[in-house]
Order: C-alpha cells, then structure tokens, then sequence
C-alpha cells in the first residue's frame, strides 16, 4: 500500500476499491483514526470534503480564507441564524483554522461521564494514557509570557487587579512568529494540527486521503462490506461532480457533530437519537476600547483566559460556569460583528486598531438537533436556553469588570442595539442583555453531541465503543459522541478519544 | 438523563427560514396588490451586463444597500461603489446551493418593497431619497420582526466581510495589512 493525498477534482479515485477502514473527515477524530489504525497495519481511505491548503496558499485575507478554509464558505448557522456555526473544512479539518487552545478533557468531566450518562469505561484512570498521548501529538506547551499580545497582557492585568483566578493557556504551535491570523489558517505551517501530524503519520503507514471527496450514503450497514457512495467536487469546493463507491469493513464518521450526524440520517442509519442532543456552545464577545494602540491583529489571539467562574466538576453538568478569554481577527471578520451600520459602522471600525475583544465561553446542556433538508443539506435547530443566557450574562460583566480593571475606556456587547459600560457601576447593565435571533451575535466553534454515546440505545445514538447503534461497524469518533461538553476547546479531547476508541476497536479486530 | 423543553424566545421559531420568507412575501404580495401596483413602483433598472445570477432589479436593490452601507465619508474616503460589491455577491450567490439562491432572492424582494410593505411609504427601497433609505435600512437590523433582523444580519455580514477585506480600506482603519504581505485571491 502506497499512501498519499489524491485531489478528486483533478483526478478520479482507483475502480473497485475494497479497504479495511473508510474514515470521514480528516481533522482531529478522522485524522487521527486513520494514523492509529494505519500503523496498525489495515488498509484506510479518508475522505474529506475540503481542499489541501498549506504554507502561502493560506493568504491571511477574509474573503477568500473564510470561503476554502470553512464549511458553507464560513456562512452556516442555525436555521433561524441566531448561531454562526464555524466548522472547519479542509485537510486537517477544525485544527487548520482554530486558536490552537489546547485544554485537555478534565477529570470532573469524565467522572461526570461515568456516573450520569453510564460510560464506565470512560474513567479518568482508563483515558489519562490517551490524554498524554493527544498532548504529544500536539506538541502541548504552556504560551511563554513574552508571547502574550497586548490585549491578552490587558485581561491578564485586569484579572490580577480583581484577585481572581486565571491562567495563560497551552498551545499548539511550534515556531510560532506571531502573525495574528490563526482563525484563517497559518502561512508558515507553526500548528501542529493534524495536517502536519497525523496525516503524514497516516501516509507513511500506507493510508490515502481523498480531498474534495463527499460523502453522502452508507449502505449495507449491517453487511461485512459496507458501500460508502462519495462525490467529487470542483477545485473550489462549491459544485459536486462525479459519484463513485467503495467498499469498507469498518467506516469511521469523524465529520464533526454536525456532518456525522448529517451523513447517518442522510443514510437512514442509526436510532432515534441520531441528530439529537446537539450541543452549540455558543460564545458571544465582548469589545473593550482602549486609548491606546492595542494592535490585537497581531500576536496570538488567544492565550490567557479567566478561569475563576469554570467548574470542571459540576455534579449535575461536569463542565459549566464560564470562562473569558481574548480573541481577535482580521478586520472583515470583525466587522460582521459589530453591530453598527452606515456611517456609525465605519466610525467604529477606525478604532479597530484600539480594541481589544474577548470571548465568553459558556457551556450549554443539549439544545438543538441536527436534521437533514431534501436536498441533502444539514438543518441545524437550536434554542438557547435560559440559563445559558444567565451565564452570559454573567460572562460579560466579569469581562467588562476586567477589562475596565486593565484601564480599557468603554466596554460594549455587540448586540442590536449594542450594550455599553464605562464605569464599574455600569456593568450591571449587562444583567439585562438580550438575545433576540440575529441581534446578538452568538458564534459556536465547538459542537458536540449529535450522535451521543450512551451505555443502551434507550440514551443515545453509539455504544460507548462508538458503535452506531443498529449497525454493524460504522462508528463516530469525534465530538458527535460526547454525552456532554468535553471541554471549553475540543481539539485535545477529540484526539483523546479518537485514541482511545481506536485502540479498543483494535483489540476487537485482533480477537 | 431527561432534557427539559428549551424555553423559546422568539414567537415564530417554528416557521423555518425559507417557510418565513415565502410566507413574507405572500403577505407582502397581497398588500402589493391593494397598494395598487407595488411593481410600478419599482420602476426599471437599468441594464447589467455579465450577471450570473441576479438580475438589474436585484442588482441596483444592493448597490443602493451599499451606498447605504458604507457612505462617504471623512473617516474612510474609499468609494465602495467602486469595488462593485453587488456583482461580487452575484457571482458568490451564483455558486450557492439552489435552496439558498431562492431564499436571498426572495430576500432582496423584500428589501425592495420594504418601505411599502413595512412602513406604508409609496417608494420601494432604491426610489427612497438617500437619508430616508439609510434610515430604513436600520430598522431591519433593530426590527421586531425577526425575518427582517435575518435578512439584515446576513446582507450586512456579506459586505461587511468583502469590504474590510479590501487593502485600499486597510489604512483608514490602522489596519497595517497581513503580517506576510498581500497575496492576490
């Protein structure tokens, strides 16, 4: 077996292809599934919807990045888009354009795992060998303090100056310059996300990654060879061209939450619970204005955090509270969120370079579900729940409250109409906060829960090996299974458990 | 473990977008119709060559929004005008899934009659006297209406995204441009 990457819009994939694994998706879960098993010694084809873009092809501007780097060229949301999902799509997946937040899955969660939703093999005990083995992988390091960008130093002053509790964060990157665009992907190759690990890992062993590949249909679930029916698309990604098939003993979804669930409903597979139990956690930013360059499109963007409000160990959630930490983009990006129009919009953005902007990060309890349009499309419902919103809320006057500590001049949430502070004793205008659909900019980047694993089909859609229930090797191995939020960044988690699964389907396929 | 009903905050979550504008714009139709004649209105466009998708009405529809959008102005004297936003849209629009074509088609219908439909004015949208078309255009965005905050949201994301991505912008905003230098799309 030679492995390689094979574009299918340049060129078709081999006839009459029979393998041991088709995985879907190529970024923390699929990715590192189809290393793990290809060094195993079975024969893996990943498909992946995405283009392959490293190095300069990844030319830091707005429109072109967010149009190849992100699932519905940077445009998917809810249904009645009161949530912009960002979802990754690309070789490497979510890992090519995320802040590169590494935050393992805690052991509060995992207990949480075992004792609410019966995973009893997922103890803190059982997963902490994967755990380490993500941070390597990653190349896991705690971001140097001279690495902290200005607005990161601000938040950092600014919670210092409250006594409270906070951290600066670990990381990803290797050789990192400091170019400030991490969310559209970086031209000089410094994440060690799984397009420069797993995947040539992966190809070394023998695998082959089929980019600009769809799939779209499961069949013979039940079979030893299932059909998985796959569509190339053009070289942008926009048009679907030529179906093709091929056949696999053991198909992996690792598409994320949203596009594994899609694909089983899409197939007819799976139980009930297929789609259900979609988890957005949804952020909202905050923007503080400084009277001072803060330049926060330089450096990276996110690396300390507020950690005093998070609890990793809430009997009745595992993960909640919420934490704060700074973010920025490039300048098209932010604009979208700002919520001033005509001349009061271009007014705000000539203070771009005075801001500093930060996310709440709040998790959510399953709230919405995936379902599937005719045309094949996922339809993506949720409703933001009330006690979310609290949390918010909270969210943004701690943040406020630090950002005015760092001496920032105002501080707004960016809802229609905006929010604003100025002073300590305004920040508890923030207890009123509203959030009418599409007039608070609500942003998921972590989903999760769609295809839950449950310890009987009563509870969820996958056993706790990642068996789709109702099938005969098709599994989910990605953040579709987690019974409820893994971690306030998923990245580590996903490749915890994509180890941790893969190695139990080994032993399977041994014996 | 149990999920509690999530509490729903807005009164037509049930209607899913496309069934929401559809059902706008019959409305709208009906209140066209006893207006006497919301086409007339309209007037014609004048003719664009090379559009994928949209067609003049449509087209002169956004760069109306546009001059709306992004004024002269002292702060950023670029003219968006110039960039041709509209015809970038078309040619974004042209590459969308048809259900998603129908329904910004649908929605730029109801930009245009917005001032008939939604404030009882004898001018559709591109016919407003400036001032008063910048002033409409803010109350999609503040609407109770949450089609109208929708198509707000989305048309305004869409320019907004093209046109702080343009390095003529760059320097009125302090913006020193990408770390590496610009690399044409």
């Amino acid at each position: 077996m030679s492995g390689a990457i094979l574009d299918l819009s340049q060129a078709p994939p081999p006839a009459d292809l029979v393998v041991d694994v088709c995985v879907i998706g190529s970024g923390c879960g699929g990715g590192t599934a189809a290393r793990v098993l290809a060094e195993a010694g079975r024969e893996v084809v990943v498909l992946e919807e995405g283009g392959d873009r490293t190095g300069r092809q990844l030319t830091q501007r707005d429109g072109e990045m967010y149009d190849q780097l992100y699932m519905d060229r940077g445009g998917r949301a809810t249904s009645d888009l009161g949530v912009t999902v960002l979802q990754g799509r690309a070789l490497g997946g979510g890992g090519v354009i995320n802040a590169c937040d590494v935050v393992p899955i805690a052991d509060g969660v995992l207990r949480h795992w075992v004792e609410r939703h019966g995973l009893t093999d997922f103890t803190p005990e059982a997963l902490a060998p994967y755990r380490d083995l993500a941070l390597q992988d990653l190349s896991a390091s705690r971001i140097a303090d001279d690495q902290l960008n200005r607005p990161n130093a601000l938040l950092r002053a600014g919670t210092e100056k409250l006594g409270w509790r906070g951290e600066v964060m670990m990381h990803n990157r290797v050789g990192c310059a400091g170019l400030g665009t991490c969310l559209i992907g970086c031209p000089i190759d410094a994440k060690r996300n799984p397009r420069f690990v797993s995947i040539p890992r992966a190809i070394e062993a023998g695998a082959r990654f089929f980019t600009r590949a769809r799939a779209v249909r499961i069949d013979d679930a039940e079979g030893e060879l299932k059909t998985v029916t796959f569509r190339s698309l053009d070289a942008r990604g926009y048009h679907e061209r030529d179906t093709f098939t091929l056949r696999a003993r053991t198909v992996i979804l690792a598409a994320n939450a949203i596009g594994s669930a899609q694909l089983l409903l899409r197939s007819g597979l799976g139980n009930d619970h297929v789609g259900r139990h979609l988890m957005l956690q949804p952020q909202m930013p905050i923007i503080a204005r400084f009277a001072e360059r803060t330049d926060p499109f330089r450096g990276i963007p996110q690396s300390y955090a507020i950690t005093e409000f998070e609890r990793e160990d809430d009997p009745e959630h595992g993960l909640w509270g919420f934490r704060v930490e700074p973010v920025m983009g490039t300048p098209g990006i932010v604009s979208t969120l700002l919520p001033f129009q005509g001349a009061a919009g271009l007014e705000a953005m000539t203070g771009y370079a005075f801001m500093a902007a930060a996310l709440l990060l709040v998790p959510d309890r399953p709230s919405g579900r995936v379902e599937v349009a005719r045309d094949g499309r996922p339809v993506i419902r949720y409703t933001q729940r009330e006690d979310h919103q609290r949390r918010i809320r909270a969210a943004a006057e701690a943040a406020a409250r630090a950002w005015l500590a760092a001496g920032a001049e105002e501080v707004f949430v960016p809802t229609l109409p905006p929010v604003s502070a100025r002073t300590d004793a305004e920040v508890t205008r923030f207890r009123d906060l509203r959030f009418r659909v599409a007039a608070a900019p609500l942003v998921s980047a972590h989903q999760q829960g769609a295809v839950r694993f449950a310890a009987s089909e009563k509870h969820g859609a996958a056993d706790p090996e990642g068996r789709v229930y109702g099938t005969r090797g098709v599994y989910v191995f990605d953040s579709s299974g987690f019974p409820s939020s893994a971690s306030s960044h998923t990245m580590a988690p996903i490749i915890t458990v994509s180890r941790y699964l893969c190695d139990r389907l080994l032993t399977r396929m041994r014996a | 473990m149990s999920e509690p009903a999530p509490a729903t905050d807005h009164p037509l979550s049930f209607l899913s977008r496309r069934r929401f504008l559809k059902v706008a714009l019959a409305g709208g139709g009906v209140l066209l119709g006893t207006a006497g004649g919301g086409l007339a209105l309209r007037g014609c466009a004048p003719d664009v060559d090379g559009l994928r998708l949209l067609d003049a009405q449509a087209y002169r529809t956004l760069s109306r929004l546009v001059e709306v959008m992004f004024p002269a102005s002292a702060l950023i004297p670029v003219d968006a005008q110039a960039f041709d936003l509209p015809r970038l849209f078309d040619g974004w629009l042209a590459d969308e899934p048809e259900a998603l074509q129908g329904d910004l088609k649908t929605a730029l219908t109801l930009v245009e009659f917005g001032p008939i439909l939604f404030e009882a004015r004898l001018h559709t949208f591109s016919n407003l006297p400036p001032a008063e078309r910048a002033a409409h255009w803010q109350g999609w965005g503040h609407s109770r209406l949450a089609l109208r905050r929708q198509v707000s949201l989305g048309l305004r994301k869409f320019f907004n995204l093209v046109f702080f991505d343009r390095p003529e912008v760059w320097p009125h905003i302090g913006y020193p441009g990408p770390s590496l230098g610009v690399v044409s799309p």
